[in-house]
């Protein structure tokens, strides 16, 4: 029995938008880190999403799609070559290797994350009162 | 053979008649399907509140799981919150219809 309809939809994207504020929120902590376990500089990690199939077409209604997270991939773009030879990750030159983490970048990765986020709240809310609505018609 | 023969009271106890068709008869056909007999107000009542009983200890095992840090799906918790919300609106809307269709029997004059 589900009373709030789309609910599961919503929800399904509040935790994808969720995932992406995570990555967010680990690509803008690590936008200094010049070591990682693989060895060399942190790199910068990428959020797709992907629709699931909630809900197969039947008797009430069509097929419903939600929302999932599809891959995270590192972004392999070349990180800046900063000149620093006190630098513990320096290399002969005196080269240190900085991630390709773009602080501009992710403030509009948060943005549009944190809006999206919002929006389904909305979506949430409103299904929500239109069910308050419903029970309504017999007073 | 008279006439009145066949709506002679005594030729057939009236007991037996009206004590063994009406029953059956009255109880199979109003009651909805799931409903067995006899106590439908209770019934229909208990499945309803045994129904949001279960969305509310749902929302709180998610809730739960929340604060003991098992999961991270805040608005899972809230959105379950919600539903058991909704499912409780519901349940009072029932009852309240239910008592209102009892108290106009009740008042039915005979």
């Amino acid at each position: 029995m589900n009373l709030i309809s789309g609910i599961d939809i919503t929800a399904g994207a509040l935790n994808a938008q969720k995932t992406r504020l995570d990555i967010v929120a680990q690509n803008i902590a690590n936008a200094h880190t010049t070591r990682t376990a693989n060895g060399g500089p942190y790199q910068r990690q990428v959020v797709s999403f992907e629709s699931a199939l909630l809900r197969q077409a039947g008797i009430d209604g069509p097929a419903r799609q939600t929302v999932r997270i599809g891959s995270i991939v590192p972004d392999r773009a070349a990180g800046q070559q900063v000149y620093n030879p006190q630098h513990p990750d320096a290399n002969a030159e005196g080269l240190v290797s900085m991630p390709n983490v773009n602080l501009s970048y992710e403030m509009v990765d948060l943005i549009t994350a944190s809006r999206a986020y919002e929006a389904n709240l909305a979506v949430a809310k409103n299904a929500r009162s239109m069910a308050m609505k419903a029970l309504e018609i017999g007073k | 053979m008279s006439p009145v023969g066949p709506i002679n009271p005594f030729a057939v106890s009236p007991l037996a008649r009206t004590d063994a068709p009406l029953p059956a008869v009255g109880l199979h056909s109003t009651g909805a399907p799931g409903i067995p007999n006899g106590e439908g107000f209770g019934k229909v009542l208990d499945s309803l509140v045994s129904s949001v009983t279960e969305k509310q200890a749902a929302a709180q095992a998610m809730t739960r799981k929340v604060l003991l840090g098992e999961t991270d799906q805040l608005h899972q918790s809230v959105i379950a919150r919600q539903e058991a919300s909704v499912s409780f609106a519901l349940m009072v809307e029932v009852r309240n219809k239910l008592v209102e269709s009892y108290q106009e029997l009740i008042r039915m004059s005979v």
